[in-house]
Order: structure tokens, then C-alpha cells, then sequence
């Protein structure tokens, strides 16, 4: 009879996990406005009509039908245009026995705005990560942008000018860490660029539109005229940015060489409540330049307007995500279009089309904008948000990193605060149970809910696998924002680690590995109680590891190849499967 | 250090020149005269990498130019 009740158990687990949801995300606008289109009609004929008879009766009531597309000879949906008289046509058509519904023809157009800047047509960037349809849940209102960059053309001063499109943007007080003045003018054009795609005054009837174009810039001059810098000058003003009230810093800058220094202040910036933004580097190379590689950074790579990552952008196991920097090896119009000053005459403003990751990050800097004038509050949530939103082919991948930034879907994402719980490992465990129960001789074998409601075992056993997730929603309900112990702890156990350290890049092959269940059966060895423990953390390891490899998440991190990490979770998933069926058969024994 | 190489413009941020090393490292050059900077230049350029340098091109180490030959 046990036996009877561990196959059916096993056999219905395995079954309900069966199939694997794809994890494509698609981007729908949040809602539509409906407007009739004139002199125009719609008519839903039988299914399967012949187009002849269609013809006949188009002949017959004196009106242009058409069927309206390659399934309209199944579906029999015709439209007329250009009909002078919809409502008397329409009773003519009704009394058709053929006719199944006949109605005017209705325009259904996605929410969206459209700023009347001339030059926006050609701002294929802004399309591409849902702007239209995002702008009409936020504009970034007060939000503070921080953009560390050659200054910016904000203001007429000395030989200084401002650009006409950046009149009426909104600046705070900045500083020139170069020259050390208050007056931080941009003598190179690409800080401009940068912060014209960030807050550009969009809908003024002139040149073109920004991401956050209600946000509040900020100036900080650290570059020289060529463009180059000092790291300390760049640590100078992440910190100054965090302590003047910048929630949002943008760094289109980096270089290859480890700074502790700017590490910290990126560190600190962070802390203070500011996302720190930066460019993942144009060496086209397989490693992330810094300041976008050091932790608490949102590393950013560039996309053409073909969605492929630019061939000059670099990537790695740094990047965070991807988004639109340009690719002008496709022709003139596919870079990223934007007001700035000449570079070779500072004087004089242009609309100028450059390539670069540097173009990238703002874009993303300009969504987390959006996000905190919608209602995020910490960095965490910024980031969730972008990352959640992000259109992506499924898991994290070092070439597009949590995906291509989607300013709607972040927005989207950020009204969902909780992530779903992922049940698959547990059920995965849940079956291996079974099929370990069957294994074992009956007289050594436990009952399957013997084992699986004994606290002592379902604890870890839930603790492997998907964490306890009910720990943050009820801190988020009853507390307030939870501390990082109750992030930690709502997370399954492998995950520990990248919610610590990596925020959900590349996972440890240590955290990701039979290392954990092992060093608990060596105590379990010393100490008999501890085995119904040992069992349930083995059990949820084998499930979760398990799990991983077949679903191809995620990436392991320091293996020498990436398919090594297939083989690595199976390996390891086998291990703690024997080590679980050892304690489950000598728990038994007694 | 010196380092021989050809002299290249790369098309990304505002154009930047670099120097692509015998070895296959990528520099971007800083300093130098005008005469410096042709495509497909070969030179020997005697400089130092400046590892405290970051700037907007991310293309490669920053090499400060203080004098080369032509090749």
C-alpha cells in the first residue's frame, strides 16, 4: 500500500511539472482609446464563405468590400472603405442571411504620446524602448539625474552656450570638477548628448525629445575637452551627486583600471538611495569596463536599431542589461540622434547622430527616472523594475544581460513588487522523493508523508527550494520595507549568494552544488537527530539543482566553459539525490 | 613603454584614435601631434599607460603619447 501511494505520489509530481511555461515577456500597452474610423465599415460574414460570393454581394450593395486579410476567407471579416452613407449601407447589409454582424469600422490605438518635436521620427531609439506608450504613466517629474559626464551646454556663460532645445529644462546646481568652478559648461558635446537623452525638453516644437524630460538635471563637469578624467575627480562626484540629492547617476564614462576609491563611492551612492548608471564599455571585448563592473553599478551595453548588441559594445559577466547606443555600420539614421554642441566649436549648437554604450546608459538612467517619479523608493526596487521589465529570451545571458530595457514594461514591473514564486523545485523534490522512496527495500523505507510533513525535514526541504516567500510579503504587509536578513531568507538557499553579492547575475558553483547538503551529513554522522534535516536540505538541493539543468538557469560563474554547467548541476544534483536516499534509509533503520 | 602598432580612428562616442598593438591590444591615444593621427599609420609610439585615467571612449588602456616614429 506504500509503495502504491510513493509511485502515485512520484507519478503525479512529475506530471504537474511537466511542461515549462516559455518566459518570453510580451509588452502590451496598458490600455487603448477606440475612435471610428469615418466612411468605413466592417462585415463579419459566415465562417468560410467563398470570396466569390463576397464579391457578389459587394457588386450587389454597391460598396468596395474586401476581405480583410489572408484569414479573412475563413473568418469571413470584410471591410469597405470610402462609403458615403455608413448607416444606410448597413441596413442594406443586415437583413443578409450570410451576414453575421455588420458594424462601422473602429480604430483601436494604444495610449500613447506623441511629442510634436520635429526631429522625434527619426528618434527610432525611443520607440524601441516603449517611450510613446510610457510617457503617458510618467515623465520623471523632480526626479534628480546626476549626469557625470564633459558638463553640459545648460547655460549661457563666458564663451559658453546654452543649446535652444535644453531651454526650459530643468537643471540643480552642479559642479566643474575639472576647473573647479560652479559653472560646469560642457566644452566637449557628449555630456550634452548624454543629457539630452535623459531630459531633453520634449513637446516644445523643436528638435528633438528626451527620455525623463521632467526630470531635474544635474551637471558634473569630470571630463576634459578630450573627454579624459581622473578617477578621483569621477569619486569626487558620485559622492558629491549622492550628497546633493541625485537619485539617478549617470556614468557614460570607464576605463579598464580597478579603482577601490570609486568602487566605495559607488558603494556609497548607493547606500544613500541613488542608482548609479554606467556604460559597460566600447571595447567590443567579453569583460564589462569599470565603473559599470564594480557591484551596486547598473552595467549597460548598447543595441542597434536591429536589436543585435552593437559590434563595439562590450559585454560580460558584469552586464546588467541592453539598450539602444546605436549601430551606424547599418547606415546613416541608425545612430543615436540627440542636441548637443559641435565637437570641434563649442559655440555652436547641432543635432548630432553618435554610437556608443555612453548612448545606452542614459536611456536606462532616464527609465529609472521614470520609475522613482512613479513611486519606487529604493535603488532595489529601481532595479527589479528594470530588470523585470526588460524584454528578454529568458534567463540572464552575458551577451544581453537581464535584457533589453523596455521603459512600459519596467514600469509595468514595478507595480508588482513581489516576484512569483518559482514551485518547480520544490515539486521536482517533492517527485524525487518518490522515486527514492521506491528505491529503498520495504522494510527500510519511511512513509512518503511521514517524511514529507515532518517538520524537522519539510523545513530545509522548503528552505532549498524556494525559500520562505511568505516571510518578505508579510514584512512588506504588516512592517514595512524588509530588512536584507528577510530578503535573504525568502529566497531558496543556492540563491543566498547572488542576492548578496552578484543581485542576480552569474550564480557560485559553490552555492550551486552538493557542497552544503554534503558538509551536513558529515555532522548528521556525529549527531543522529540531525538526519531528518540533512534529508529534507539533500532533498531540496537534488530537486533545485536538478531543476536548474533542465531548465537551463542559470549561468555558473568561474566555470572555465559554459557548458560545463549543465553537466556540473546534474552531477552534483545526483549527489545530493544518494546523499538524501543514505539518510532517509538510515532514518528509517531505527 | 613603447609599443609598435597601427594608428586607427574608431567610430564610436564622439570618434576616438587608437593604437592596435603588434600584440592585438587596443590603445587610445592621448597627446601626440596631429601627424600622429593617419589611418593605417605604422608607428612606435614611447608613452605611458595612465591607469587612473577613465574617459568616454572605453575602447582600451589610455596611452599618453610622448613621442613616436614612423615606421
Amino acid at each position: 500500500m506504500r509503495s502504491l501511494w510513493c509511485l502515485l505520489g512520484a507519478l503525479s509530481l512529475a506530471a504537474a511539472c511537466a511542461p515549462q511555461p516559455a518566459r518570453n515577456k510580451v509588452t502590451t500597452p496598458g490600455s487603448a482609446r477606440a475612435a471610428a474610423v469615418p466612411h468605413a465599415l466592417v462585415v463579419d460574414f459566415r465562417d468560410g464563405i467563398p470570396a466569390g460570393e463576397v464579391a457578389e454581394r459587394a457588386h450587389r450593395w454597391g460598396l468596395p468590400l474586401r476581405l480583410n486579410s489572408v484569414e479573412g476567407v475563413r473568418s469571413g471579416i470584410a471591410i469597405a472603405e470610402g462609403v458615403d452613407d455608413v448607416d444606410a449601407a448597413l441596413a442594406r447589409i443586415k437583413g443578409d442571411a450570410d451576414v453575421e454582424e455588420a458594424e462601422p469600422l473602429v480604430q483601436m490605438q494604444a495610449l500613447a504620446f506623441t511629442p510634436n518635436d520635429p526631429e522625434f521620427p527619426k528618434q527610432w531609439n525611443l520607440r524601441m524602448i516603449h517611450m510613446p506608450e510610457a510617457w503617458e504613466v510618467s515623465h520623471g517629474k523632480g526626479v534628480v539625474v546626476a549626469v557625470i559626464d564633459t558638463g553640459i551646454a545648460y547655460e549661457d556663460h563666458d564663451d559658453y552656450v546654452q543649446v535652444p532645445d535644453l531651454a526650459g529644462a530643468r537643471f540643480v546646481a552642479g559642479y566643474d570638477f575639472v576647473h573647479d568652478t560652479d559653472h560646469p559648461n560642457d566644452d566637449n558635446g557628449h555630456g550634452t548628448h548624454v543629457a539630452g537623452t535623459i531630459a531633453q525638453r520634449t513637446n516644445n516644437g523643436i528638435g528633438v525629445a528626451g527620455v525623463a524630460f521632467e526630470a531635474r538635471l544635474m551637471p558634473l563637469k569630470v571630463l576634459d575637452r578630450s573627454g579624459i578624467g581622473t578617477s578621483a575627480d569621477i569619486a569626487d562626484a558620485i559622492r558629491w551627486a549622492a550628497d546633493h540629492g541625485a537619485k539617478v547617476l549617470n556614468l557614460s564614462l570607464g576605463g579598464p583600471g580597478y579603482s577601490a576609491v570609486m568602487e566605495r563611492a559607488v558603494a556609497y551612492a548607493r547606500q544613500r538611495g541613488a542608482v548609479v548608471v554606467c556604460a559597460a564599455g566600447n571595447a567590443g571585448l567579453g569583460q564589462v569596463s569599470y565603473p559599470a563592473a564594480y557591484a551596486g553599478a547598473v552595467a549597460v551595453g548598447a543595441v542597434g536599431p536591429d536589436g543585435q548588441l552593437a559590434p563595439y559594445s562590450s559585454w560580460g559577466e558584469a552586464l546588467d542589461i541592453i539598450a539602444p547606443g546605436g549601430n551606424t555600420r547599418l547606415g546613416p539614421g541608425n545612430g543615436i540622434l540627440q542636441a548637443t554642441i559641435d565637437r570641434t566649436d563649442f559655440r555652436k549648437p547641432v543635432l548630432a547622430e553618435y554610437q556608443g554604450t555612453s548612448m545606452a546608459t542614459p536611456h536606462v538612467a532616464g527609465v529609472a527616472a521614470l520609475l522613482f517619479a512613479a513611486g519606487a523608493r529604493t535603488p532595489d526596487e529601481v532595479e527589479k523594475a528594470l530588470f523585470a521589465g526588460a524584454q528578454s529570451e529568458g534567463a540572464w545571458t552575458p551577451r544581453a544581460g537581464h535584457g533589453r530595457l523596455d521603459a512600459l514594461g519596467a514600469l509595468q514591473a514595478l507595480g508588482k513588487s513581489a516576484e512569483p514564486v518559482d514551485w518547480a523545485p520544490l515539486i521536482w523534490s517533492a517527485a524525487l522523493l518518490g522515486l527514492l522512496l521506491l528505491s529503498l527495500k520495504v522494510k527500510v523505507r519511511p512513509g512518503y508523508l511521514n517524511v514529507l510533513l515532518n517538520p524537522a525535514t519539510l523545513l530545509p526541504l522548503l528552505l532549498s527550494t524556494v525559500g520562505l516567500w511568505f516571510l518578505k510579503l508579510l514584512w512588506q504587509r504588516f512592517v514595512g520595507h524588509p530588512p536584507a536578513a528577510a530578503e535573504v531568507l525568502s529566497l531558496p538557499i543556492p540563491d543566498w549568494e547572488r542576492i548578496l553579492f552578484g543581485r542576480g547575475r552569474l550564480a557560485s558553483p559553490l552555492m550551486y552544488s552538493a557542497l552544503a547538503p554534503a558538509i551536513a551529513a558529515l555532522l548528521a554522522v556525529r549527531w543522529r537527530a540531525l538526519r531528518p534535516v540533512v534529508a529534507g536540505l539533500s532533498l531540496g538541493f537534488a530537486g533545485f539543482l536538478l531543476y536548474a539543468a533542465w531548465a537551463k538557469a542559470p549561468g555558473i560563474a568561474y566555470l572555465p566553459f559554459t557548458f560545463l554547467a549543465r553537466p556540473w548541476l546534474v552531477l552534483n544534483g545526483i549527489v545530493a539525490a544518494l546523499l538524501a536516499r543514505s539518510m532517509l534509509r538510515r532514518e528509517a533503520r531505527r | 613603454m613603447k609599443v609598435r602598432g597601427s594608428v586607427e580612428f574608431r567610430d564610436v562616442e564622439m570618434g576616438v584614435w587608437v593604437l592596435v598593438s603588434e600584440d592585438g591590444r587596443t590603445y587610445q591615444i592621448a597627446g601626440g601631434r596631429s601627424s600622429l593621427l593617419k589611418e593605417g599609420q605604422r608607428v612606435e609610439v614611447d608613452g605611458d599607460v595612465d591607469d587612473s585615467a577613465m574617459g568616454i571612449a572605453m575602447v582600451g588602456p589610455i596611452l599618453r603619447v610622448r613621442s613616436y616614429r614612423v615606421m
